[in-house]
């Protein structure tokens, strides 16, 4: 009968990074989670997603106020091109542009120091 | 020879000093007294008014942008792929799309400019940095321009691609022999 069992090492001859390889673990995998994190706010805040997120703090008032009413319906890219396909398209476009156009956004001044109520008086008077 | 090297790095540093800081003396010099304490004074109202327009700017963006996506990528593209798939002309209508797109990316790139600008005034404590407020105000006036000027190039995009329809069907009707 063979008897090679392997000898198991005692904890005096293991290393540091043996003895601590649960916590290196727990360590290494919050380092990698918190890397990832850091990665995704970049990403959130950089390409712009930020901007469409009405869920902040400061936007709750008008996050319920989001258009959902308007719902485009895809322009087939296949089938032919006749005057009445060519119809239905121009009065989806026209009524999409109708929208587009119907306000003015961003325009105005309200950040005018005179509708913020801070401007020179002095300068006005002149 | 080294000496006067040093001498001249250090001139040129110190006028580099000098000018940035006399830079933003006149930023400051710009606001009087009373236009300080009237920040300071009206401070409340000053950031519930911009808090006010961070949320309708924000709600704007997003019902702006969800029209101007849907006119770009289900009505534009795909009729440009209609006219292809039959094999038509659709050269002007893709130039078109192709500007209209590029002015989408730039209408996205200023409202983002726009948004961090004002959110970073907002952060501004008025009553202890009143000037730094009327300066982060400005800047964020002037991006919020160039996002107005953005909108106006998108709809007149929108107008060229209706213009540019129209000049294929004319095309069209005169190749099919249709009056």
């Amino acid at each position: 009968m063979d008897d090679n069992t392997t000898p198991q090492p005692d904890n005096e001859t293991l290393g540091f990074w043996d003895q601590h390889r649960f916590m290196l673990l727990i360590a290494g995998t919050i380092v990698i989670a918190f890397i990832l994190v850091s990665v995704s706010l970049v990403i959130y805040n950089v390409s712009g997603s930020a901007q469409l997120d009405l869920s902040r703090p400061g936007l709750k008032s008008v996050s319920g106020k989001v258009d959902r009413t308007n719902v485009v319906t895809d322009y087939s890219a296949f089938g032919p091109v006749t005057k009445d396909t060519v119809k239905t398209f121009t009065d989806a476009y026209d009524a999409q542009a109708k929208k587009a156009k119907a306000v003015d956004a961003f325009n105005g001044d309200p950040l005018n120091p005179d509708v913020l109520e801070f401007a020179d008086p002095t300068a006005s008077a002149e | 020879m080294k000496l006067r090297t040093r001498l001249v790095a250090f001139a040129f540093i110190a006028a580099s000093v000098l000018s940035l800081s006399i830079v933003k003396t006149t930023a400051a010099a710009d606001l009087s007294d009373e236009q300080l304490g009237r920040i300071k004074s009206n401070c409340l109202s000053i950031k519930g008014s911009l808090n006010q327009l961070h949320a309708t700017d924000a709600l704007l963006r997003v019902n702006r942008g969800q029209i101007y996506e849907a006119i770009g990528t289900k009505l534009m593209s795909n009729f440009n792929a209609r006219l292809s798939n039959n094999s038509l002309d659709n050269k002007g209508l893709v130039a078109v799309t192709q500007s209209y797109q590029t002015a989408q990316v730039t209408f996205r790139d200023d409202y983002r400019i726009y948004e961090q600008q004002l959110s970073a005034a907002l952060r501004i404590d008025c009553t202890k940095e009143p000037a730094a407020l009327h300066e982060a105000i400005e800047s964020a006036r002037e991006k919020r321009d160039i996002v107005h000027a953005d909108v106006l190039r998108l709809n007149q995009f929108i107008d060229d691609y209706r213009l540019a329809v129209n000049d294929f069907m004319l095309n069209f009707d005169r190749v099919t022999g249709k009056s």
